[in-house]
């Protein structure tokens, strides 16, 4: 039997179409199409992960790029110090992301919160770009770190087209993944924690539990975002480590809609795209990125997503709270 | 699933995998009337002032098209955003690589996007001119198609130690530099010319960026009595050594980077004593406002009537000569392997723009092995082939 709340939304079978029917765009790509397309994927894991924190658990912290960063990073290191095939460096990458969040959340723990926390997971960023650049002799320093590409069975990966079924599939599988915990009764209890911690540790829940395993699940998505990064561009550096990165995974988060899973989908698209559309323009890209972030944030303050939930029920999600 | 249906899913899997053709069309970008030429650079973004330096090739273009082009064919340019940003350098190469079918590529600022490109360039196969990164790695090894058009950091390393030891008596040589790679290619070059001289650094100190003073480097200066010192600091931490250096009595002459300009490091000191003795790498035939560079400054603002020039603004140019140049050689049956061979047959070009000619050959495609020095002379600035010693 389906919950009240269930009930409103459409089976969800109907959204694993959208992979499916995804299988068939490299048909209809160029090598620099297929290239924006999998860059999507990367940013819908990107802003996902930095949803969950931001969104879903309310906290303001802005290691998000940090974990990106050391899941790239971890992901070119283990390839070339330990010969390790990409593929086995995603999951390294994703727990090295999971680590970084493990750190991140100790600030929140300690009773960090707001600016304060803002203020110490931007300062986590940029000490970790600080070691990417100076600490030459592991990461390549400005230079970057070169991948090793390699296969897959045969198969060889610097194709975009190969990278975008491995991507494809990654992030249908994290995609999922999360919907699932935050449907979950930890998922609840991270929004709880959102809507009032000090409530939401009255009713026995272990809050700073709570805490810690956001970040860490934010880690580990954006972690394996990183290793998808790193194989994507060949090369690690660590100006894609910096704030406009930081800037940019952040508009995604709130065009999409803040905390909502199809919002970091449609947010990701929408600002991985939009750059391209404007490419004609040179000088005006930020023009133009930054007046559309102003319109859809002033027309829909909550998101494309607010849209599509307008449009049909089917968009409810039950985790989501305005 | 049966095993038809698996070997359906494998067969439709492969076709997929075959859709992106291979690219390899040898007069792909060229018509009766044009040659198109990718152009990238930092149109946008924190570093975009090194646009100048697309902006000042793609004037030359104009002017070479405005004489009636090369057998009958205009330079069009199709100028791309990287903002100096690997990934969105890629995905501009790609673009122009494969959606709008370029014949070539010319330009690229920013090291670290000419490097992430490089494998995409090497694949597709088209000749790409480096105009202004100046990293070896994207140059070495020497790959089929890309031909760099600038003195590369080594070229730049060499440079400054030659001149230091063109000052007679020089044996002391001490080295201050930022603790980052961009440093680093100025640095290691000067190091090692200055060993295969038999010279060792007589100190080696390190200036972060940022920082606002430089008291405790200068003071060890002091103690060791270099008779040069190699500074490879950005230029607001240059502005702060020599300002240090002049407080506390130190007047050692000092060879800065290219990546400081002259007089924009005096307007930030305020005072020619205080950089009198500073010279920096200057790639130019002559000053920026001197009279064999007047022409190119001309050309800019013809095209660009509102560009405000820069050091920046010149650096491609030299390219863009030799470019014409392997155009003209080929005749009107162009093709990317001809013009690729005709690149190579360059030697010893005077552009007429850059202080050391443009030589390429399969096996080097540094194609600028050196550069010039800019220094005051008699308050003026001069470039100098040594110490001493103007540039002819």
């Amino acid at each position: 039997m389906h919950t009240p709340a269930e009930s409103r939304t459409a089976p969800r079978w109907i959204f694993w179409l959208l992979p499916i029917l995804a299988l068939a765009i490299p048909l209809a790509t160029n090598p620099y199409t297929q290239f924006i397309i999998n860059a999507m994927l990367i940013y819908t894991l990107v802003t996902l992960g930095f949803s969950v924190v931001i969104g879903n658990l309310g906290q303001l912290a802005f290691a998000n790029t940090a974990f990106f960063g050391i899941g790239a990073y971890a992901s070119a290191m283990a390839g070339n110090a330990l010969g390790l095939p990409w593929l086995l460096t995603v999951p390294l990458a994703g727990l090295a992301g999971a680590a970084g969040g493990f750190l991140a959340s100790a600030a929140a723990l300690r009773g960090i919160r707001l600016y304060y926390l803002a203020i110490v997971t931007l300062a986590f960023g940029e000490l970790m770009r600080w070691f990417y650049t100076h600490a030459g002799a592991l990461t390549g320093g400005t230079d970057g770190l070169a991948l090793d590409r390699g296969d897959i069975f045969g198969l060889q990966l610097n194709s975009d087209t190969v990278q975008f079924y491995i991507f494809l599939l990654l992030t249908t599988l994290l995609v999922a993944g999360t919907v699932n915990l935050l449907r979950s009764r930890l998922g609840r209890a991270i929004v709880a924690v959102r809507e009032n911690e000090i409530a939401t540790a009255s009713l026995g829940i272990a809050t700073s539990r709570i805490i810690v395993t956001a970040f860490v699940w934010s880690g580990f998505v954006v972690g394996i975002a990183g290793a998808m990064f790193a194989l994507h561009t060949g090369r690690v550096f660590p100006e894609s480590f910096g704030l406009t990165q930081l800037i940019i995974n952040f508009a995604m988060v709130l065009v999409g809609g803040l905390g909502s899973v199809i919002g970091a989908v449609l947010g990701a698209v929408a600002l991985t795209a939009l750059p391209e559309y404007v490419r004609a323009f040179p000088g005006m890209e930020e023009i133009f990125f930054g007046v559309i972030v102003m319109v859809v944030l002033l027309v829909m303050p909550k998101g494309l997503a607010s849209l599509l939930r307008r449009v049909s029920p089917i968009f409810h999600e039950t985790h989501h709270r305005d | 699933m049966n095993s038809r249906a698996k070997q359906f899913g494998l067969a439709a899997v492969l076709a997929l995998l075959a859709v992106n053709p291979a690219f390899a069309d040898e007069t792909t970008g060229i018509t009766d009337d044009s040659i198109s030429i990718g152009v990238m650079g930092p149109f946008s973004g924190n570093a975009s002032s090194y646009s100048k330096a697309e902006i000042g090739l793609m004037a030359y273009y104009q002017m070479i098209n405005d004489e009636g082009g090369i057998h009958g064919r205009k330079l069009v340019a199709i100028q791309e955003d990287t903002a100096c940003d690997p990934a969105k350098a890629i995905a501009a190469a790609k673009k122009l690589i494969h959606q709008d079918k370029v014949f070539m590529l010319q330009g690229n600022s920013c090291s670290g996007a000419a490097v992430a490109i490089k494998p995409e360039v090497v694949d597709a196969g088209l000749p790409w001119i480096v105009a202004h990164a100046v990293s070896d790695t994207i140059s070495t090894p020497p790959s089929a198609n890309i031909f760099h058009g600038v003195p590369t950091g080594e070229a730049n390393g060499n440079a400054m130690a030659a001149f230091v030891l063109s000052r007679p008596d020089t044996r002391n040589v001490a080295i201050i530099e930022h603790s980052n790679d961009w440093a680093h290619s100025y640095s290691n070059p000067a190091r090692a010319y200055l060993k295969q001289q038999g010279i060792e650094p007589v100190l080696e100190l390190v200036m972060e960026r940022g920082q606002t003073d430089a008291t405790a480097q200068v003071l060890k200066l002091k103690q060791a009595k270099p008779d040069f010192i190699i500074g490879a600091l950005y230029e607001a931490e240059t502005a702060i050594f020599l300002r240090d250096m002049k407080k506390y009595g130190l007047d050692t002459p000092v060879m800065g980077t290219a990546g400081t300009d002259l007089e924009n490091t005096l307007k930030r000191v305020g005072d020619l004593d205080t950089v009198k003795n500073y010279f920096v790498v200057h790639p130019y035939v002559d000053n920026l406002d001197g009279p064999r560079m007047k022409k190119w400054a001309d050309m800019i603002h013809k095209y660009y009537p509102d560009e405000e020039l820069t050091n920046f603004s010149y650096i491609a140019i030299g390219s863009g000569v030799a470019l014409v140049e392997a155009l003209k050689s080929i005749g009107p049956d162009l093709d990317r392997a001809k013009l690729i061979a005709a690149l190579d047959a360059i030697k010893d070009l005077d552009t007429g723009i850059l202080s050391s000619p443009i030589t390429w050959s399969a096996d080097e495609r540094r194609g600028v092995q050196g550069s010039a020095v800019a220094g005051f002379v008699d308050g003026k600035p001069t470039v100098l082939e040594a110490w001493q010693t103007p540039y002819q």
